[in-house]
């Protein structure tokens, strides 16, 4: 086990990724080293979940994914910088460092799971654990050309996880080696207590199965750039010369699940942030000669970055009373229509497959440019498998013109997790991964 | 030299156009933020006023969505997950307090009146 702290800080000056780091100087008897988004906690490095008001924060207690990747031997060497609180499309919502894309430093890593895509490109041998909400591992898995797994949602246990949206989260796994993905999902996953959405899972089997049959969504090939086209069809064909067939269908509901996805998860997020309010953790040092409710807006006022407080707007808006049932009420229909569209087409194809972004990894300077409902829509392939809480791997799957990577995205039903294993296992054999 | 598009904004203006504009006016974004205890400047309530109102009127789609009989709330199901009622305590009240601003062993707020 080589582990150098000197060394990986010198890599971290480069690219940004971590936002803490372990104090220990080697890795003792650790069998294996790894990472984990700066929103689960972990005892012994700060938690701030990329955002100003927890500043400080140093939790008494590690999330069970953390525990349970330490219990299974291995050593946390850092915390990865991330969106505040994961909301984000490119890890440049910070109040800390922002991470530069492996690939070109000019370019976001995506998000909000940057930071460990990041580390799961640029460290050897490494293994990062991610959080995603709407498609915060797909996204960077894809940018940062890695392979990421979001299991399926009450697979892992979300103790310990700050909140965005209860009933979206999932904590994951980011790795440049598809068969790290079957390792340590099994190592993370399991019933808690503590989380009443992990116990009602089945078993992980772990003997890889056939994929003999895939969908290609056509509404998940509109809007792509020519790289990504070009790209994801090549694999495409590449998936048919190995035996497996492929069929275009039609899944119209998937236009809805932007709008749906984004009243959801804001409602949650902005209930979820409520509990900030510079006491008992995080940012404390406000004017407590205020009155009470002006304490509490000054505090949060300072505390949240620009997009955490679009965010709280506007999940406050759609819960307003006059508002509710046009929003929250029809956004939660909403997901159901889209659940029942996947099992349909689940019914009949193992498995779902688009591109995972309609782009490359795009420059600073564009994203700057970008309205925030133009990030928003940039997520359309990545949020409707968020919004089913079905398991979904983003595998590189070719590159630019400039060598940036491309990414394509499968999804499977709810606790089929070993069907996308093995599909990423049999396509890392088949596709020559460039590393960074 | 003419501005090219990059990829990004050729994709986003494939996308669906809003139909019509909600009115996210000022008044009603000062409403939601003291609802939601944030204090905007005036810089920042014109800001997301605008944004605001952009983004419901691409919510607007929802309105097309198909009705169906359904509460969902969780994507999967979840039910008979309770746990035995037994008192206990994971953390020492004390380890707790340490990197909390107190008094006394009481937390620290705003005055009541």
């Amino acid at each position: 086990m080589n582990f150098i702290l000197s060394a990986l800080k010198e890599t971290n000056a480069k690219y940004g990724m971590f936002h803490s780091f372990t104090e220990k100087t080697d890795s003792g008897d650790a069998k294996f080293l790894f990472s984990a988004k700066d929103n689960l906690t972990s005892y012994d490095m700060e938690t701030c979940a990329g955002s100003r008001i927890l500043t400080g924060y140093r939790p008494p207690f590690d999330a069970t994914a953390i525990a349970k990747m330490r219990a299974a031997g291995g050593m946390l060497i850092g915390k990865t910088n991330m969106d505040e609180f994961g909301f984000g499309t490119f890890s440049v919502n910070s109040a800390y460092e922002i991470p530069l894309n492996p690939y070109d430093r000019e370019r976001a890593c995506g998000g909000s799971s940057g930071g460990s895509a990041c580390a799961a490109a640029v460290i050897e041998d490494h293994v990062s654990l991610g959080v995603s909400t709407g498609g915060s591992i797909s996204c960077p898995a894809s940018f940062c050309g890695v392979y990421g797994i979001a299991p399926t949602y009450g697979r892992v246990s979300r103790f310990g996880l700050i909140d965005y949206g209860n009933s979206l989260d999932k904590i994951g796994v980011l790795s440049a080696k598809a068969r790290d993905l079957r390792t340590y999902t099994k190592i993370i996953a399991g019933k808690d207590e503590r989380d009443p959405t992990s116990c009602m899972q089945p078993p992980l089997i772990d003997v890889a199965v056939d994929v003999k049959s895939i969908a290609v969504p056509k509404e998940g090939t509109e809007g792509l750039s020519k790289d990504v086209e070009s790209a994801f069809f090549n694999a495409v064909e590449a998936l048919k010369s190995a035996g497996i067939d492929v069929d275009i269908v039609q899944m119209p509901s998937l236009k809805y699940a932007i709008p749906a996805y984004y009243v959801l998860a804001t409602s949650e997020a902005s209930t979820n942030l409520a509990r900030y309010v510079g006491m008992r953790y995080g940012m404390q040092n406000g004017d407590l000669s205020l009155k009470f409710d002006d304490y509490f807006s000054s505090v949060r006022s300072k505390g949240f970055g620009d997009e955490a407080k679009r965010r709280i707007l506007l999940g406050t808006f759609t819960r307003m009373v006059g508002y509710r049932d046009r929003y929250y009420a029809k956004a939660r229909q909403v997901r159901q229509l889209v659940i029942d569209e996947y099992k349909k087409v689940l019914s009949t194809h193992d498995l779902i497959l688009t591109p995972t972004m309609p782009f490359v990894a795009p420059r600073f300077d564009d994203i700057e440019k970008m309205s925030a409902l133009d990030s928003y829509k940039a997520d359309y392939l990545t949020v409707p498998p968020n919004l089913t809480g079905m398991p979904h791997v983003s595998v590189p799957c070719g590159y630019d013109g400039k060598g940036m990577p491309v990414g394509m995205q499968f999804v499977a039903d709810h606790w089929c997790e070993n069907s996308l294993f093995s599909v990423a296992e049999q396509w890392e054999t088949m596709f020559d991964r460039r590393p960074a | 030299m003419k501005h090219l598009k990059t990829h990004s904004q050729i994709v986003i203006s494939l996308l669906p156009i809003p139909k019509s504009r909600n009115q996210m006016d000022r008044q009603t974004v000062e409403k939601v933020a003291r609802s939601a205890h944030i204090a905007l400047t005036d810089e920042e309530m014109d800001r997301y006023s605008r944004d605001l109102e952009e983004i419901l009127g691409y919510f607007e789609m929802l309105d097309d969505a198909p009705d169906i009989d359904s509460r969902t709330i969780d994507p999967i199901g979840v039910a008979d997950v309770m746990r035995d009622d037994s008192p206990s305590t994971n953390i020492d009240a004390d380890i707790l307090l340490t990197d909390m601003n107190t008094y006394e062993r009481y937390v620290r707020g705003p005055r009541l009146l």
